[in-house]
């Protein structure tokens, strides 16, 4: 693709694990991101988001493959891609002692404004996002959502093509990440590229252009989140069980019938995967019924993109384990 | 250049408007010359102190070494918190360089130790120190040369060492023995042999016998030129060492 922004080929990264082990965090990474596209990373702690996305940002040397950046080469000319892209970490980046401005005002002039040209940009920015409020106190005493905005403020300084964001809401209140969102938004309008990683679905959902479901390193798949969630024909119906004894047994009834066509024993839960639900629903509950294991629960619903990440990985991405 | 200038002045003025700088900076000394001054003057007294009966020309100099050795020895704490807050990540996704970075922290810990060192000597001169205008500025020369190899060793540490407190230990572990056998608080010729023979070793004691020398104008005196010499060679190296460690470290 010649209009990528983002082009990877098996861009991969291993690390010395604490007992000398290889863990391999990212493997084999191909992507196209295109230009204009808000993309995102959605996978669950450890799936090697962040490592990604640092690879890109010429944070971290890749152990293998190649990518470009904004149209160079990341390995040969790091310098040319960090004069068009913006990075906002996980951990944000903000100097504690320093206030809002002071960070933005040095932020500014390392991309290479001037003085009165960073003053402009700076008071431009704080205005339009409504940080005037705090913007002189030192940023140690800002809430997360405060602060997070100021992240992004400085990371789009300098209007960079590309800008990367890593879980930009995680542990914000929900206000805070409307806000984020709707900036993410203004942006994406403004004809900014923005990757971002996320373990939230709704905000992979609400946000992203495209989605990479990742897992262990690698990309389980690729699309907008409709698509994604086309892979999942029809309906999920979930039974709800007292014990995971019971859930065992219900499972094993529900063997072999035509009707479902894929289902995943969740603990204390089933969920089965049929073309219509209305249909399916009375048919299966007569069969868990005559079986001895009637549901606690019951619920008939659309398909989410936990539910594509389920089916790809066979792993829930909102619990931690297989159970949800 | 510009961007080791900027960073240095942004980490200078974060530092110097912290009320705390000024208190650990002027205070501590303060309280030696106050306190301790007195104690050694009974020295002077009984024992005579090398280069005089002043206790106070004797003491002032060294408690310049000390506070650069204090000072910068723990500069890596600000970095080590900085690295942890993902303030470094960020500055480094921006154009400037690995070196304008590195460069940038060194220089705000030079400036800082320069500011410092001439407050001390005024505050010196309050306490009946006379100084030598051209030593003494020879002298803050000699302190900023120590400042850089004491911060360049205590910066290149904390890039390795990722508890605060484990980093504390270890700074503690050098710079109190080193502080000791330089003869800063009491001279070396006063203790047995050994510990005379040990001191030899001590980069420090040729910094302190320097310090006495310059404050009073001795320029020739051979313990300026080998001080200048292990100190310009020490801090050229530690500082090679932080900068690779740089490169590497977040590369
Ligand atoms: N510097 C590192 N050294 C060793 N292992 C690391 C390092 N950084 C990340 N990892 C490992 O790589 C994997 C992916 O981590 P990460 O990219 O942070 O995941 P995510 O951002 O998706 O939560 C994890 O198993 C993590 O422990
Ligand atoms: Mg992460």
């Amino acid at each position: 693709m010649t209009d990528s922004i983002i082009h990877t080929e098996k861009l991969c990264k291993r690390f010395a694990g604490p007992k000398k082990e290889v863990v391999e965090a990212v493997r084999d990474l191909d992507l196209d991101v295109a230009k204009g596209e808000i993309f995102g990373l959605l996978g669950p702690n450890g799936a090697g988001k962040t490592t990604t996305m640092r690879m890109l940002c010429t944070l971290l040397s890749p152990s293998g493959g190649k990518a470009t950046i904004t149209g160079f080469d990341l390995a040969r000319q790091p310098h040319e891609i960090r004069r068009h892209i913006g990075y906002v970490g996980q951990k944000g980046g903000m100097e504690h002692v320093a206030s809002g401005r002071e960070n933005l005002m040095l932020q500014a002039q390392l991309y290479r404004m001037s003085k009165d040209e960073a003053r402009r940009r700076s008071n431009e920015l704080i205005e339009r996002l409504k940080l005037t409020a705090f913007a002189d106190r030192k940023t140690e005493t800002y809430s997360g959502g405060q602060r997070r905005i100021f992240d992004l403020a400085s990371g789009v300084i300098h209007s960079p093509q590309l800008l990367f964001l890593d879980e930009p809401s995680t542990g914000l209140d929900p206000q805070s990440r409307a806000r984020v969102w709707e900036e993410a938004k203004v942006l994406h309008e403004q004809g900014t590229t923005v990757f971002l990683t996320t373990h939230y679905l709704e905000e992979a959902d609400a946000l992203c252009d495209r989605v990479a479901i990742v897992d262990q390193g690698r990309i389980a798949a690729i699309g907008s989140p409709a698509e994604l969630k086309k892979q999942i024909a029809g309906d999920i119906i979930t039974l709800g069980y007292e014990d995971e004894t019971r859930a065992k047994a219900a499972f094993q009834l529900l063997e072999g019938q035509r009707v479902i066509l894929e289902k995943h024993d969740l603990g204390t839960s089933l969920q089965l995967y049929v073309d219509r639900g209305d249909e399916a629903l009375p048919e299966i509950l007569r069969i868990v019924g005559q079986g001895n294991y009637p549901a606690k629960s019951v619920s008939l619903t659309r398909p989410s993109l936990d539910d594509v990440f389920l089916k790809l990985t066979g792993r829930s991405l909102r619990g931690d384990g297989g159970q949800s | 250049m510009r961007d080791a200038y900027l960073i240095a002045m942004n980490e200078l003025r974060v530092t110097i408007r912290n009320p705390f700088w000024a208190v650990s900076s002027l205070f501590q000394p303060i309280i030696y010359l106050l306190l301790f001054g007195p104690l050694l003057n009974g020295v002077a007294a009984s024992r005579g102190l090398p280069g005089g009966d002043n206790a106070v020309q004797f003491f002032a100099p060294g408690l310049l070494v000390m506070n650069a050795l204090f000072a910068a020895g723990f500069e890596g704490f600000t970095l080590r918190d900085k690295l942890d807050s993902g303030f470094i990540e960020r500055l480094r996704v921006t154009p400037i360089s690995r070196l304008a970075l590195t460069m940038g922290f060194i220089l705000q810990s030079a400036i800082n130790l320069i500011i410092q060192s001439i407050a001390l000597i005024v505050c010196g001169a309050f306490f009946g120190l006379h100084f030598d205008i051209g030593g003494s500025i020879l002298l803050v020369l000699l302190i900023v040369l120590i400042g850089i190899t004491m911060s360049s060793i205590s910066f290149r540490l904390a890039l390795i060492i990722r508890e605060g407190g484990i980093l504390a230990g270890i700074v503690n572990t050098f710079v109190l023995p080193a502080m000791i056998l330089s003869g800063i608080m009491l001279p070396i010729s006063f203790g047995p042999p050994i510990i005379q023979f040990i001191a030899k070793f001590d980069p420090f004691l040729y910094a302190v016998d320097a310090s006495r020398a310059l404050i009073n104008g001795a320029i020739g005196d051979p313990s300026v030129w080998m001080a200048f010499a292990i100190f310009i060679a020490l801090s050229v190296i530690t500082l090679g060492v932080f900068i690779r460690g740089m490169r590497e470290a977040v590369a």
